[in-house]
């Protein structure tokens, strides 16, 4: 990737975003506590929507596992406002952070992944799957995407400072 | 203490604190994250429908996924044992102690709730229980707080006390 984001590193460092997460050295450790929980809730929440797909625990109707998706959802966007905290604070150690890069494409793939789930009309499809009802295979395989990404997500994330160079 | 230590001077302690290998400390670390979400996000979505949230999801099958709670557990006390003895000065950390007592608690709770919501007394007579009993649901949320402090402590572990 050769998208140059200096510019954007140098705007950063002047907000009073940037300012605040340095000028306060609780903030940085507040956010990662933060981060970890929001990564919970989307991991568990999702992930129980995932492994319903795939075949796991059949008796559970669909519909109303659908709805702990908002609690990822939830999970997703603390992480999304903790980040970009982390990013505003210290956009230096991100930008040329070859993990970080694998990071935000595993979450835009992410998000692909849930456009082809509306956009094949599957979204409709699974919530009218009641308790024992097996899911079409597309289903399975965007669920399978689904678990494989957010896990890879984490690892990422995890191997800032270890593949990339941050911290 | 003392067998800590010894632990922490054999060779996989060694090799896990200084081998520059990506498949050393860094991806112990990762399980231990992995093992954090799998642990802790399944628990707060038993914890969210002990609660009454999704009611119309049955009970029962939702216990089911008392299993990956558990596998997450044990990913996170092998991977947390291994960083443990790459780092045993965490011992004398307060915070590392509060994490401790935050995961002891957290565990005893989950026990109990299995037994206090999800066993099948349900079979005792034809009504099938579709909620959870109060105590079923303070258990549920002093759950949420257990964890919530034992991430927060865990993280913390980093900034606070003599170690990183």
């Amino acid at each position: 990737m050769s998208l140059d984001l200096q510019p954007l590193a140098d705007w950063l460092t002047k907000t009073s975003l940037s300012a605040f997460v340095n000028n306060h050295a609780w903030v940085w450790p507040a956010c990662e506590s933060l981060h970890f929980v929001g990564l919970a809730l989307l991991v568990g929440n999702v992930g129980l929507l995932d492994l319903r797909l795939l075949g796991f625990e059949k008796r559970l109707p669909v519909m109303a596992v659908n709805r702990f998706v908002r609690w990822g959802v939830l999970g997703f966007a603390i992480n999304l406002v903790t980040g970009i905290f982390f990013f505003a604070g210290n956009p230096a150690q991100y930008i040329h952070n070859i993990a970080f890069g694998w990071k935000v494409a595993f979450i835009a793939l992410a998000g692909v992944n849930v456009l082809v789930f509306y956009a094949t009309g599957m979204a409709r499809v699974v919530k009218a799957l009641g308790p024992g009802d097996d899911a079409p295979v597309l289903v399975k395989v965007i669920a399978a995407t689904s678990l494989v990404l957010w896990i890879g997500v984490m690892y990422m994330g995890r191997m800032l400072p270890y593949i990339g160079n941050s911290f | 203490m003392k067998f800590l230590l010894w632990l922490s001077r054999s060779a996989p302690a060694v090799w896990g604190r200084e081998s520059e290998s990506i498949w050393a400390y860094p991806t112990i670390l990762f399980l231990h994250t992995l093992g954090l979400g799998v642990l802790v996000g399944f628990t707060t979505a038993i914890d969210f429908r002990v609660l009454g949230f999704s009611s119309r999801l049955p009970l029962a099958p939702m216990g089911r996924f008392f299993r990956f709670v558990w596998i997450g557990f044990w990913i996170n006390a092998l991977s947390g044992t291994m960083l443990l003895i790459m780092t045993p000065a965490k011992l004398s950390n307060p915070t590392f102690i509060v994490k401790m007592a935050c995961i002891g608690l957290g565990v005893l709770t989950m026990l109990w709730m299995h037994r206090e919501v999800f066993r099948p007394r349900q079979t005792l007579g034809a009504t099938v229980v579709t909620e959870a009993s109060t105590l079923g649901r303070v258990l549920a949320a002093s759950s949420l707080l257990w964890w919530a402090g034992a991430i927060v402590a865990g993280r913390l572990t980093a900034y606070l006390g003599n170690v990183r």
